[in-house]
């Protein structure tokens, strides 16, 4: 089985000079030790963004990272696209990710003060080598679970990802996300959080 | 609606009934006597480029297809199949020069005529039984353009267009109208919130006083040249026609230096200059206002800002179009497209989409803060206290109604409309005052549509007579 990447940077005006390593081959076994290495990455990370310790996350971020969540629309099978042309809910590089980083650290970003309980369900994850042993994609599921007061109802979000994994000095960066919303309107007041 | 007569001489007066923001008896009088009059947004020409583009987009719970035909004309058509019902049109948008319908299969052009039915002899004994001529998906009662905007109004009867816009078609063409050439529109970023779509019309229509305050954090972190979000009220808001909206006092210089300063290109500010009037110019270049936000009635908003886009000193504008469909009371679907002049050079255009997604849209870092503020009223307005709070609405204005500062003269301010420098709720008042217009109204009188069938009268009913008798002739 190879894996079906329906997002990509290219596509996105924002993307171009993002990593464009491809990953090869068949998923790898669920004991390869690069599947540990990349699953555990990404549960470690989940804690992390469910806590909001958005500068621990910023930091496992490489330079050159580009966190990508085009907008979804329904068209009819065959049409040969179903994000919008141009368009995205995130299109974004280390710097506007640290701009939003900044401004919840400020004390006056409302939108997330008092802030949202948050959990990242994560599964699905499949990892596949590609043509620089420093580098693996990664594939998961995420359903975010999100709670703000105490009268509102909740809200979910579904999205699959695509990662690009990278080892830089020994640590392992997020190099690149491709995140595919499963709504076409989101049933969110903002994405004031992260995938 | 409980108390009507009440809740609307309050509003007039500037004391705001906090239940009109999530009360289901005023939302059915918003839909039958508001909704089913005003010019409403559904797409701009951009999104359809070539012959056989399509978009499907709603005026409240109606479906519409918004298509360029063959001949590159531009349909609203209800998207409903005149045998049973069914939805003619599911994807949300794509290229086709015709619609079949998945239930029993009859098709029609993407201009809306009937071109095929199944066993049509057969089922219906032909044209005979069943008139094909001059049967067409239902047109939307009225469609209107300007600058490519498209709208339509559920009323057959609607004043034009442009008449409804009226004065603000002045400021609209900052927005839209930055080159011969228009814009081009992208997105729209779909999502939905739990909050009253008055509030978001209202707040882009005037509120200049929420800036310092709701948007602290966007100016701590260095978003934007200014260092203080105070800054606002030293810019003016006007109203004229059927919208109003806000501006930024600007450091003083020409023309062309008060557009590099928020970041044009000189191409782009030639452009410009060529595009529009004298007095448009004017109103930038020598009375030093450069347009922000601004709401046309009821339920679309523009923004124009300035922020930066990476480290360094430099600012870049972007513009968008949103639009605040009602779901019920209490909720609302935003969409959010971005808008940049075609013309403008291709790093101009990347650089202001960037900024748009860094401050407005679903991941907007201004529009988060917004958004919590909106919902958290809406839900307090649902309550029995909120029955008994009349919110006061009068900034600006004193205990005789005699406004606080003077509207500015022509000598200030040339574009049309009033104008008031500093806080005040002048416009968030004329949105409300437009908005008790149509609710005191009664809702529009429509007619059936017969399918297929000779009326009562024994006429062809649907078009206009003068098709129908032409394609009659036809047949
Ligand atoms: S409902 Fe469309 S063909 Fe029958
Ligand atoms: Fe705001």
């Amino acid at each position: 089985m190879s894996t079906y990447i329906p997002i990509d940077s290219a596509s996105s005006p924002l993307g171009q000079d993002a990593s464009k390593t491809a990953a090869v081959g068949p998923s790898l076994a669920f004991d390869d030790q690069r599947h540990l290495t990349a699953h555990r990455w990404l549960v470690e990370e989940t804690y992390i963004l469910d806590r909001q310790d958005y500068d621990a996350w910023l930091e496992t971020l490489a330079e050159d990272i580009h966190y990508f969540m085009p907008i979804r629309v329904t068209t009819a099978l065959g049409t040969g696209y179903d994000t919008a042309k141009d368009m995205a809910h995130f299109d974004e590089d280390k710097y506007s990710l640290s701009r939003r980083v900044a401004r919840f650290d400020t004390g006056h970003a409302w939108a997330e003060d008092p802030p949202s309980r948050l959990r990242h369900h994560l599964s699905n994850v499949r990892t596949f080598a590609t043509e620089n042993e420093n580098e693996l994609v990664v594939e998961s599921a995420v359903l975010l679970f999100r709670s703000r007061g105490d009268v509102l109802e909740p809200s979910l979000l579904s999205v699959g990802r695509v990662d690009l994994l990278r080892l830089e000095d020994g640590v392992w960066r997020l190099a690149r996300r491709h995140i595919a919303a499963d709504e076409s309107v989101l049933r969110m007041q903002n994405l004031a959080v992260f995938l | 609606m409980r108390d009507a007569d009440d809740v609307i001489a309050n509003v007039r007066r500037g004391m705001l009934p906090a239940h009109i923001y999530n009360d289901a008896e005023v939302f059915e009088a918003e839909k039958e006597r508001l909704f089913s009059r005003a010019w409403m947004f559904v797409a701009h020409e951009s999104e359809l480029p070539q012959v056989g583009d399509y978009v499907v987009r709603r005026v409240m719970e109606n479906s519409f297809i918004v298509s360029r035909d063959q001949s590159g004309e531009i349909h609203a058509m209800f998207n409903m199949c005149l045998h049973r019902g069914m939805q003619v049109c599911r994807a949300e948008q794509g290229n086709a020069s015709h619609f079949r319908c998945p239930y029993h299969g009859w098709s029609y052009k993407n201009d809306g005529r009937i071109v095929g039915m199944p066993f049509h002899k057969e089922a219906y004994g032909g044209e005979e039984g069943f008139a094909r001529k001059g049967q067409r998906l239902l047109p939307a009662p009225s469609l209107g353009i300007y600058n490519g905007l498209i709208f339509v109004s559920m009323d057959p009867d609607a004043e034009p267009l442009e008449d409804f816009l009226g004065d603000f078609k002045f400021y609209l063409d900052y927005y839209t109208k930055q080159s011969a050439s228009g814009v081009e529109i992208r997105g729209p970023q779909r999502w939905r919130v739990k909050a009253n779509w008055k509030i978001g019309a209202e707040n882009f229509a005037g509120d200049m006083y929420h800036t310092p305050q709701t948007h602290t954090s966007v100016v701590e972190i260095g978003l934007f040249r200014e260092p203080k979000a105070e800054k606002r009220k030293d810019g003016n808001t006007y109203w004229a026609g059927k919208g109003g909206g806000t501006t930024y006092k600007l450091p003083p210089g020409t023309f062309e230096e008060k557009m590099s300063y928020v970041g044009y290109p000189d191409e782009m500010i030639e452009r410009m200059k060529e595009q529009w009037s004298q007095e448009q110019v004017d109103v930038i270049g020598r009375d030093g206002f450069m347009i922000s936000a601004a709401s046309v009635f009821p339920n679309i908003s523009l923004v124009h800002n300035w922020p930066k886009v990476a480290e360094g000193d430099d600012v870049l504008p972007f513009i968008s179009i949103r639009q605040w469909q009602p779901i019920s009371a209490d909720e609302t679907e935003v969409l959010s497209w971005f808008v940049v002049d075609k013309e403008a050079p291709e790093e101009f255009k990347k650089l202001s989409y960037k900024a748009y997604l860094m401050c407005f849209g679903s991941s907007g870092m201004f529009e988060q803060d917004d958004v919590e503020n909106w919902v958290s009223l809406t839900n307090t307005a649902g309550g029995s206290m909120a029955r008994r709070l009349l919110l006061n609405g009068r900034m600006g204005m004193l205990h005789d109604d005699s406004p606080v500062v003077q509207p500015l003269t022509e000598d200030e301010f040339c574009g049309p409309g009033v104008a008031h420098v500093g806080y005040g709720e002048y416009n968030q008042r004329h949105l409300l005052n437009e908005w008790a217009d149509y609710l005191e109204k009664p809702a529009p009188v429509t007619e059936n549509i017969h399918v297929g069938a000779p009326n009562v009268d024994g006429e062809c009913s649907s078009e206009t007579a003068a098709q129908c008798s032409s394609e009659k002739a036809e047949a």
